[in-house]
């Protein structure tokens, strides 16, 4: 019954399905991203910093808030305290290794919180559209317009500050601009034939937002996310400078809020968390730009 | 016996934004007042040009575009009238194919799994079974059992439109809409859809509303024919008598437009009928004949009555002056 | 009686993440004074890449003409320079593209894109450029063209903005019009309309048109001359006539026997069966083979080259064997 039809062929020289190897759209972004300098180096320098903070304390003991030495010890002067102390004579080295730890914890969770508040209300706008999409779109311009660091500020003063609380002022003053971006992916995405077909063959909105639509618009939100992250601990050393950390825990910003006062007596005990910031925020936007290429089909070769 | 298909004036208009804050809300009436029939087994195709509400009138008539009005009955049951389960459940009867390879196939998928999809969410047969309906899929539209696992971005265009197909049948339906399958496709590739329609048609007894603005393709799936212009049927037949003496000048200048071998500049071919200008949008209401503004032979009664659809020999035409081409 | 535009055994490469692709090989063309030559293929073929080397307009790199000439007028553009092409481009060849939405500038009114154009190669003040403009448009059939000369592309819809295209291209009445795909995005009535509006500017400019299309309909109801173009050869090249009602190519018959064309009665269609193999898979034998149901053992390796057969010149080892 069955026509010789023509891609049935044995694989004829111009059959693009023979032509590539089996290629999920996952692995060739991981291909496309192993292959970025830049990327790779992100890598590097952001595991460096994980495993220090994670790490650290297990080669190098001692609390941060210990008065171990006098103040104002410079670096390399002392070998007990290599990068020297701070104000009251404390270990710096101590510090960063200890506080890496809260720093990222509040840049990470605060990145999550955005993306889950942004995610959600996005695609619901920009799925439903109509009221749904005016009433979602207002909330998010009121949060945009809110002068964030303020915001933020007034939300740690009033509850206590702790991680969690900077954390959640983080993410709040943050999501509007990934609604927006997952709002207009979902409008684009909407449109296209596929989640037609899918809505053809019976699919409910449910499925058509979790299952055809989110995984499509994954590659900007995940650059974004990797972008919100270095947002937040830069976020989270802002706090702390003005003196709204939470002043229990070590962290990079605390270091850098607690000595500012005397930074031109002293450049180390601002320098040294400051570099851990940079080098940090610096490495999660090397991988956010090579995500950003990787997830990109159209700068992928073809 | 009822027709599979049978829709009775069907509208849809879309709410356009407001020109100033306090000025009333315009549509655009899309599709207005159609009417046609589909029997089992044959195909009928609609064509017309551009913005002419040819893939609006589909959707709606399937329900993937809300109707303003109007009847569609499949099977003698109208699916304007169904609840959304009942609906989803008639879904199995009522597939689709796209015009663009490109953008109807998630690209995350396998192909695999958008074969079985439709089989998935309708839990037809167990996963066993399922997954044997996917390989004999794969060889009804020509496609080789290991290339299952690959990414749609990994077929030409032809191939993904066979994985469409396959996907089109997947829950056994009986009818089949397919909006511009093959002008997307390069003349050499569209023959082998099309030849891969027909025999689905023929083995399957599939009943296709079939949308192009080629009138070639349409000649050579179709059995029936109905003609868009400006949201409204204009003339509709069975395909020779459509294509051999067509009574709207509207018909007789697509016909004459249509390039074809036939027609030599050699031989100093000048084109008899033309029509000067482009459509007018759609929008708002309208009095008179939709292509007034275009028509050879328009008179003052066109602008201002329209035209109903009537018998006139063996076409269905709305036109106050039918008849061939002076 | 030499050509106006003389293609010799052109070359054009691309650098490619697959290694260096060859996008032309040994492409000859002419064009004569006041003619139509059709250029027809499936997609990938190599049609835009012969259009964009006439203008000189290859993207370089990737791009390279790596060999053979284009000669106007016995002029070489290959090796001319920069400047030179310039004032060549829009004055003696001008090109029509296929999609009128990308290619006029959005943010300025018609008429004004037009008197830019005018003034670029004419001496001409910007009042005069305005009324030539209006003229220009009134040409190509836009009514009210004075009206028209003041809106802004996207006001105009598909036929109108590839009439102002049209308008642009011919201003300085060249020589060589290259129209690449330029009705693709239109409707077949507005096709039909600017056709005849091309057909009617040859007779009045006496323009060579180059035709670039994948509708061997289009190719004979708008072409003297056609050649038939296959992963980046011409395969067969003739009198429009000779070509349609002679085709010797297989591939050339499998475009032709391939269109659903009205009135025909066959159930099923011929297909050309396969895709054009991407280029850089390309070996030493004829680019059709996989494809074609004559191929044997030499067309498999050894290329065949463009001959003049019975009525016109084809590349095919089968048809110069007589095996069809
Ligand atoms: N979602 C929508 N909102 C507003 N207007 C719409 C919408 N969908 C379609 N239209 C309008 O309805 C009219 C008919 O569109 P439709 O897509 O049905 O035309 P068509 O005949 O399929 O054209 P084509 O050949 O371009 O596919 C057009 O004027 C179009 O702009
Ligand atoms: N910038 C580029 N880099 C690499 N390869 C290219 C580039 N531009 C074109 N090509 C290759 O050159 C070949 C010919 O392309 P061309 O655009 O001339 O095709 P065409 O015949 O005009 O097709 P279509 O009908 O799709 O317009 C194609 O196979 C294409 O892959
Ligand atoms: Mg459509
Ligand atoms: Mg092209």
């Amino acid at each position: 019954m069955k026509q010789p039809t023509a891609e049935t062929a044995p694989a004829a020289a111009g059959d693009p399905a023979t032509a590539q190897r089996v290629e999920s759209p996952a692995r060739e972004a991981w291909r496309m991203f192993s292959r970025n300098v830049p990327a790779l180096l992100g890598v590097f320098l952001l595991a460096l910093v994980l495993l220090a903070t994670l790490y650290g304390k297990l080669f190098y003991g001692g609390d941060p808030f210990e008065i171990v030495w006098a103040p104002y010890e410079p670096p390399l002067t002392t070998p007990s305290v290599p990068l020297g102390t701070d104000y009251l004579g404390r270990d710096i080295v101590a510090g960063l290794l200890t506080g890496g730890a809260p720093t990222l914890t509040v840049g990470a969770s605060a990145a999550l919180i955005t993306m889950v508040i942004g995610i959600s209300l996005g695609s619901l706008a920009g799925y439903y559209g109509g009221w749904v999409d005016n009433l979602l779109m207002r909330i998010t311009e009121f949060f945009q317009v809110l002068p964030a660091l303020l915001f933020a500020m007034v939300l740690v003063t009033l509850f206590s500050p702790s991680l969690w609380t900077i954390a959640i002022a983080i993410g709040v003053v943050s999501w509007p601009q990934t609604a927006r971006l997952t709002r207009a992916e979902f409008l684009r995405i909407k449109e296209l034939e596929y989640v037609t077909a899918a809505r053809a063959i019976g699919a409910r909105n449910r499925r058509i937002i979790w299952k055809v639509i989110l995984p499509n618009a994954a590659p900007p939100l995940i650059v974004s996310a990797t972008l919100t992250i270095g947002v937040a601990v830069l976020f989270e050393a802002g706090l702390s400078f003005l003196g709204l950390g939470d002043p229990n825990v070590m962290s990079w910003g605390l270091m850098i809020g607690a000595n500012r006062d005397y930074m031109l007596d002293a450049w180390w005990p601002v320098t040294f968390p400051g570099l851990a910031i940079f080098v940090t925020v610096f490495a999660v936007s090397l991988i956010g730009d090579g995500l950003n290429d990787a997830l990109n089909p159209k700068l992928r070769g073809r | 016996m009822t027709a599979l298909l049978d829709v009775r004036d069907l509208s849809v208009r879309f709410a356009m934004p407001r020109p100033s804050l306090f000025a009333p809300r315009p549509h655009l009436e899309a599709v207005r007042q159609v009417s046609f029939t589909l029997e089992r087994g044959e195909a009928l195709g609609i064509v017309g040009e551009s913005g002419s509400g040819k893939t609006t009138t589909a959707m709606a008539a399937i329900r993937l575009v809300n109707a303003a009005g109007g009847q569609v009955l499949f099977d003698g049951e109208d699916l304007l009238g169904l609840d959304e389960k009942a609906m989803r459940a008639r879904r199995r009867d009522i597939q689709l194919i796209f015009q663009d390879p490109y953008s109807s196939l998630d690209p995350r998928a396998r192909v695999a799994d958008i074969v079985r999809e439709p089989m998935d969410l309708m839990q037809i047969g167990t996963p066993a079974e399922r997954r044997r309906r996917v390989g004999e899929l794969f060889e009804l539209v020509g496609l080789r059992p290991d290339q299952m696992n690959l990414f749609p971005h990994q077929f030409s265009g032809g191939q993904r439109q066979r994985i469409s197909i396959a996907r089109a049948l997947a829950t056994h339906p009986r009818l089949v809409v397919c909006d511009e399958p093959v002008s997307a496709l390069d003349v050499a590739i569209q023959a082998q859809i099309l030849n891969l329609l027909a025999r689905l048609k023929a083995e399957l007894g599939l009943s296709y509303l079939f949308i192009s603005h080629d009138l070639g393709v349409v000649w050579h799936v179709c059995d029936h024919v109905a003609v868009m212009y400006l949201g409204q049927i204009v003339e509709s037949g069975p395909r020779d008598a459509l294509f051999e003496t067509p009574q709207h000048p509207y018909t007789q200048a697509l016909l004459a437009a249509a390039p074809s071998l036939a027609r030599r500049k050699s031989r100093g071919y000048v084109r008899p009928v033309k029509v000067s200008g482009d459509p007018a949008g759609p929008i708002g209401q309208r009095t008179g004949c939709p292509f007034a503004g275009r028509c050879p032979r328009v008179r003052d009664l066109c602008r201002d009555t329209a035209p109903a659809l009537t018998r006139q020999g063996p076409t269905d035409v709305a036109c106050h002056f039918p008849g061939p081409p002076d | 009686m030499t050509p106006l535009l003389e293609i010799d055994n052109l070359r054009v490469t691309f650098d490619t993440r697959h290694g260096m692709v060859t996008a032309l090989d040994s492409v000859s063309l002419h064009l004569n004074a006041g003619e139509t030559l059709g250029v027809v293929g499936e997609s990938g073929c190599g049609k835009s890449i012969t259009a964009l080397s006439v203008m000189g307009l290859i993207p370089q790199p990737p791009g390279r003409i790596a060999g053979g000439s284009i000669r106007l007028n016995g002029e070489d553009l290959v090796g001319a320079e920069p400047a030179r092409l310039r004032s060549l481009r829009g004055s003696d060849v001008a090109m029509i593209f296929q999609e009128p939405m990308t290619s006029l500038n959005p943010v300025l009114r018609c008429g004004d894109q037009i008197a830019e154009a005018v003034m670029l190669h004419q001496n001409v003040d910007s009042a005069r450029a305005s009324r030539l403009a209006v003229e220009l448009l009134d040409r190509v059939g836009i009514p009210a063209p004075a009206q028209r000369a003041r809106d802004y592309p996207h006001q105009l819809s598909g036929g109108m903005r590839q009439r102002v295209m049209i308008a642009m291209a011919v201003s300085c009445r060249p020589k060589v019009l290259v129209a690449d795909e330029p009705t693709t995005a239109l409707d077949v009535t507005v096709q039909a309309q600017i056709f005849d509006l091309l057909n009617e500017i040859q007779r009045d400019v006496g323009a060579a048109i180059l035709l670039i299309t994948h509708d061997m309909g289009a190719i004979s109801e708008m072409a003297d001359r056609v050649a038939v173009m296959y992963a980046g050869r011409v395969v067969e090249q003739g009198k429009a006539d000779d070509v349609l009602d002679h085709a010797e190519h297989p591939y050339t018959r499998g475009l032709i026997d391939c269109i659903p064309a009205l009135g025909r009665r066959d159930d099923t269609l011929r297909e050309i069966p396969g895709v054009v193999p991407p280029l850089h898979l390309l070996g030493d034998g004829c680019a059709f083979a996989s494809r074609c149901a004559h191929a044997d053992r030499r067309c498999l390796a050894q290329k065949p080259v463009l001959t003049k057969w019975r009525h016109h010149p084809v590349a095919c080892h089968a048809v110069e064997e007589g095996r069809i």
